[in-house]
């Protein structure tokens, strides 16, 4: 199946495609105000750029930032958080500080969302052709009949059966996978430049998953994607780089390969360690210590100071992300390598 | 492309056992089922249903009023003696032992009869149909001003509940809910009637006679509505269809007309059914204090006299109305929710 993935980045790079940025997120910092204190910062400093027909994964546990990510790229984190610094690019151009008129032809138009539980991102009460031609309509300047036909389009290319039938019908008729699949329509129906996978495949049951994985690798092995999980088989599968996130912050990020087998991060460390395995015998799961910081704690340093068994006076610190060989990773005592 | 056409089809087959199954056969053979017919099929059944609970209000209506007193001694009047009393109840069949008269009330409501009004001879049914169209008029004009104040305010409080000027709203909402429909109505008398002398206060005189009445009855329905309406607009604004919508460039006005009040009113549908079943049940205060020539004061009289006939048309056709608007909020809800019709394998 990954050959599919390779022969087309082998087809993009040959097109001299590959490589050029087409999104650049800088530092940002998404700041949830709370009374008094000073406010929880749920993206703390978050920097990475995104290629052309790259995908790139963003992993790490449940309330490391990953979907705030995702949702702070539209701007639409949900309320009373916001970006309070940093800035984002798409194309070179600025996207986090234009105004709400201007964010709305970025949304479902320059970047797709595909979002995490296909049971409720779809309005129950209106029609899967009404939800689409929405879409459409909102974004090109194309009659009701066109926009129907680009639906029925966009359905039957993520592999829906008889999808004319679909647009009359409603999302209680489709099982979890099928509506998935819908999503996945909705967020390519305007050909975006980027599209943004939320955990897109963690609600749905393992057949299922293989499924929709297949649409993401077959159907979308050009398109340029963020793919955020927390199943690092998911991301190996399916991403040529990943971002390690932590506490807020990006920890580890470099190619799938050098990020999976050899960890520079005592945090991807950990994490790798506690993943089961099948293919290689292992006395047993190592569960990383400790909890990661909520929003209560204050962080000082390295957010994951206080569960590392290498932590030492240093981490007080806060690291910067840095180049270790050939990924940015932020730890003072990078694991395996000359300076640990 | 053509790898995905291959492998579309495996995808129904291939779904492991459960729930899923069902939903992913739907996918390849079921097909939603119009509208239409989903209503005829629940036709058949309310129409058995209506006939079984005529039957039961107009039995229990005839035992109860039974009990109330005897109209031939309020017939006879005062100066009355015990052989006119004797007179009047053989006039009028109420001589006869109870069961007798139960059965022959029975045949003669099967053919819509209830027989001759106590107090002035004319056919009861009769009267009740000439007092429809007045009741009819408020009924429909009080739902109309309710509808068009309740939609929209209740959108407008439940789509930002945070903001200081809806807050206040809302509680001005949550008060006027408990202000009772004759205060305002009398209110509305002493300041349009009496002080402005604007417009009338009794009686049908035409349209200008409509507004007070009719604002009265939206005044105590509406507040209900608008609270239920803005709480689910408030809950259905939180929901993950409207990120997704949002996600894909849909505006304020988009998410919350097209995408949040249709789910909203799921939940307003029920309640607005039964305000319209109260306001056909006779909104008796209101039509009282108004002298509204309506249902609920031709009853209200007739209770009083011991018109029985009148009562028992009065509320057999109550009885009547009431079931239909409850039938067709039913088709409401089929219209507005997919998930409640039937689907045809």
């Amino acid at each position: 199946m990954s050959s599919v993935k390779e022969s087309a980045r082998a087809a993009a790079s040959v097109a001299g495609k590959s490589g050029d940025t087409i999104l650049s997120v800088n530092d940002i910092v998404v700041e949830f105000p709370r009374g008094g204190k000073s406010g929880f910062r749920a993206i703390n400093g978050v920097s990475f750029d995104l290629r052309q027909g790259e995908t790139l994964g963003l992993v790490g546990e449940s309330g490391s930032g990953k979907s705030m990510t995702a949702l702070s790229l539209l701007s639409i984190v949900p309320l009373p958080g916001r970006i309070i610094q940093g800035s984002i690019s798409l194309r070179g151009e600025r996207i986090d500080n234009l105004p709400v008129n201007e964010l709305r032809k970025i949304r479902g138009k320059r970047i797709g969302m595909v979002f995490q539980d296909p049971m409720t991102g779809l309005n129950p009460v209106r029609s899967i052709g009404g939800q689409l031609t929405e879409s459409v309509l909102r974004h090109q300047n194309v009659t009701k009949a066109e926009a129907e036909e680009i639906a029925f389009k966009a359905l039957d290319d993520v592999g829906i059966p008889s999808a004319r039938d679909r647009l009359k019908g409603y999302p209680h008729e489709l099982s979890g996978g099928l509506r998935q699949r819908v999503m996945i329509a909705l967020a390519l129906i305007n050909h975006p430049d980027v599209i943004i996978a939320d955990e897109a495949t963690t609600s749905l049951d393992a057949t299922i998953q293989a499924q929709i994985l297949d649409v993401f690798r077959v159907r979308l092995s050009k398109a340029t994607l963020i793919m955020i999980t927390h199943d690092l088989g998911v991301a190996a599968e399916i991403c040529d780089r990943i971002a390690v996130m932590y506490a807020g912050r990006i920890v580890e990020l470099g190619t799938i390969s050098e990020v999976l087998t050899n960890p520079k991060h005592p945090y991807t460390v950990g994490l790798l360690s506690a993943v089961p395995r099948f293919d290689v015998r292992r006395p047993k799961l190592v569960p990383i210590p400790g909890t990661p910081p909520t929003a209560e704690d204050i962080v000082r340093g390295c957010p994951f100071a206080p569960r590392c068994r290498h932590a030492q006076s240093k981490c007080e610190e806060r690291p910067p992300l840095e180049i270790v060989d050939g990924r940015q990773v932020a730890c003072w005592f990078p694991r395996g390598s000359n300076a640990a | 492309m053509t790898d995905l056409a291959k492998d579309a089809k495996p995808v129904a087959a291939a779904t492991p056992p459960g729930a899923t199954v069902r939903a992913s056969t739907a996918a390849a053979d079921v097909q939603t089922i119009p509208v239409w017919q989903n209503i005829s099929n629940v036709l058949g059944r309310r129409l058995i249903e209506l006939l079984v609970l005529l039957v039961f209000v107009s039995s229990t209506l005839f035992f109860l009023l039974r009990f109330t007193g005897d109209p031939a001694a309020v017939l006879a009047g005062e100066t009355g003696d015990q052989e006119q009393l004797e007179l009047i109840r053989k006039q009028y069949g109420l001589d006869k032992p109870l069961p007798v008269q139960y059965g022959i009330f029975l045949i003669k409501m099967v053919q819509l009869d209830f027989g001759k009004s106590f107090a002035n001879a004319q056919d009861a049914l009769g009267l009740v149909f000439e007092r429809l169209p007045t009741s009819f008029t408020l009924v429909l004009i009080a739902f109309t001003a309710n509808l068009c104040t309740s939609i929209p305010m209740g959108a407008w409080l439940g789509s930002r509940p945070d903001k200081t000027g809806r807050k206040l709203a809302s509680t001005f909402v949550f008060v006027a809910q408990g202000i009772p429909g004759y205060i305002t109505g009398l209110l509305l008398i002493q300041l349009f009637a009496v002080e402005l002398r604007w417009l009338p206060s009794i009686g049908n005189q035409g349209p200008q006679s409509w507004i007070m009445p009719a604002i009265t009855l939206a005044s105590f329905q509406a507040p209900q509505v608008i609270r239920v309406i803005s709480a689910n607009v408030a809950e259905a604004m939180r929901e993950d269809y409207i990120r997704t919508a949002r996600a894909n460039g849909a505006g304020f006005s988009t998410l919350l007309w097209r995408h949040a009040l249709k789910n909203a009113m799921l939940g307003a549908t029920a309640l607005i059914g039964a305000q319209v079943s109260f306001l056909l049940g006779g909104s008796v205060i209101t039509e009282v204090i108004f002298a509204w020539p309506g249902l609920g004061r031709l009853l209200v009289t007739s209770v009083q006299t011991l018109d029985f006939p009148v009562v028992q048309a009065a509320v057999f056709m109550i009885a009547v109305f009431v079931y239909l608007a409850i039938m067709i909020t039913d088709f409401v809800f089929l219209l507005i929710d997919p998930r409640l019709r039937r689907q045809r394998a």
